[in-house]
């Protein structure tokens, strides 16, 4: 996904390293460094939670490719053979991406055959992945 | 004395033919696609307050200020808007296009993203709200200032034009595979809502977070048009229900009332009727119409150089946000 988390955390440090002119201090400022602080609430949950949910989304992917190999092409088990190089969240994201490639291409295949019961399987995979990344905003108190 | 209030200076006294200064130039929080400033201009002993709004050098939208400006001018005297009064497109002394209003005071604007911040006003809120979106439908816009740049498609294609528009730019701007709003967009092109009943403007952001009220129930001004374009106004409704605007509240509409309440007010405002499937329809294109904004709002953090975190949160929670709102409507609107 991005911005990746690396991002998030530089711009943090660079967007109040950077100092800006007079008429952005006070409430803009104020109202920026609020968004940081959010953004770092949710930092918190990506370091916790992020690596997890994309193993779990590649390897369920990569289920759904293999296993539509036999009737959708050899092409779908070629991509559900793509694993991550480590752990790391970049060498994920890369392995998704082209998982997630695999998939877009397999579900258009699903819907043009008119395959309900695999459509309905990928739709209600996309509802897992969806959840697995969600982000949880706290319900904070309008000021 | 800085760039900008010496470029507010040098055109005002151009703009007014006497000598202007300014003075309490502060920029105000939000306003992810225009930088938004407040000021008070002081010309002969002569005080107006006003609000600029400046192209940012990135932006989470690409508008045209123009069209803003002029969908200003139209609403104004039929919705609560602050009167627009000057427009430079080329940016002139501010180096970036820009045009100025009228300030509105005593007003607030809370977050979308916080819990009830409406209160015990929420429902007088709410019937004002969709109320104004009713008559915002039913408002004649032939002859009109935003008829200069906003052309109107016929009724039957209105879906279709919104449509290509947003998912162009998520083809144009995505960085990471989103198959989820893919298949959305797939949906929607396999399930056509019924012509619009009427085409109208359409506001484009019309949410909680984008309306001030004076904290005591009522309404002062309807803000952010840098997107309204000619449609089906069912379009702004499906905008207004999306769950990302409840404020943490399933049971109302943009935090403030039950939607069957929201419908009836509209309907009754405007004279139109609301097609549940028409509903559906601009309900799953307004989260496919999210997932876009969030995704040019990713790529604007990236190429920006990662420095605007409001453009960061866009591009990241909201962006999930609306992959579980579009998982969820798809799975409902297949029977899952």
């Amino acid at each position: 996904m991005t911005p990746a988390l690396p991002d998030i955390l530089r711009g943090n440090f660079m967007s109040l390293a950077i100092p800006g002119p007079p008429e952005q201090q006070g409430e803009f400022m104020t109202g920026r460094v609020g968004v940081i602080a959010l953004l770092s609430l949710l930092a918190a949950q990506e370091v916790e939670r992020g690596t997890q949910a994309r193993v779990w989304e590649n390897a369920a992917i990569a289920a759904v490719l293999a296993e539509a190999a036999d009737a959708y092409g050899v092409q779908y088990a070629e991509i559900a053979a793509i694993e991550a190089a480590d752990l790391s969240l970049e060498a994920l994201d890369r392995a998704n991406a082209a998982l997630r490639r695999g998939l877009i291409a397999l579900h258009e295949a699903v819907e043009a055959a008119g395959d309900l019961l695999r459509h309905r399987m990928i739709v209600g995979l996309y509802g897992q992945m969806a959840e697995k990344r969600n982000l949880e905003l706290p319900p904070l108190p309008a000021r | 004395m800085s760039d900008l209030k010496a470029g507010l200076e040098a055109y005002l006294s151009d703009l007014w033919g006497a000598p202007t200064s300014v003075s309490n130039l502060s920029r105000i929080p939000g306003g992810a696609s225009r930088e938004t400033y407040r000021l008070d201009a002081d010309t002969g002993g002569v005080t107006r307050g006003m609000i600029l709004r400046r192209d940012p050098p990135g932006s989470l939208i690409e508008t045209d200020r123009r069209l803003e400006f002029l969908a200003y001018r139209t609403v104004h005297g039929h919705v609560p808007v602050p009167q627009a009064i000057a427009l430079e497109a080329d940016g002139g002394p501010l180096d970036r296009p820009f045009f100025l209003m009228e300030r509105i005071d005593g007003g607030t604007v809370p977050s979308p993203f916080v819990f009830d911040p409406y209160g015990e006003h929420a429902a007088a809120l709410g019937r004002q709200f969709f109320t104004t979106l009713g008559k915002l439908a039913a408002l004649p816009h032939e002859g009109t200032p935003i008829r200069q740049v906003a052309e109107a498609p016929a009724p039957e294609d209105c879906w279709r034009i919104a449509l290509d528009h947003w998912s162009g730019v998520i083809e144009a701007d995505e960085q990471h595979p989103q198959p989820i709003v893919r298949a959305a967009i797939r949906w929607l092109r396999r399930h056509p809502p019924p012509p619009a009943q009427r085409v109208s403007i359409v506001h484009g952001d019309y949410r909680t977070g984008n309306f001030m009220h004076d904290g005591a129930g009522t309404i002062l001004a309807i803000l952010d048009w840098e997107m309204a374009h000619l449609g089906d106004p069912i379009e702004d409704l499906g905008w207004a229900f999306d769950p990302l605007w409840n404020h943490f509240d399933e049971g109302k509409v943009a935090g403030l009332i039950p939607p069957a309440e929201a419908v009836a007010l509209w309907e009754a405002a405007s004279g139109l009727t609301v097609d549940a499937k028409a509903l559906a329809w601009w309900s799953l294109f307004n989260a496919v119409k999210g997932q876009a904004i969030w995704t040019s709002a990713a790529k604007e953090y990236r190429d920006g150089g990662f420095i605007d975190p409001i453009l960061a949160i866009s591009g990241w929670y909201t962006a999930r946000r609306h992959d579980v709102i579009l998982a969820k409507r798809l799975a409902q609107l297949e029977g899952i």
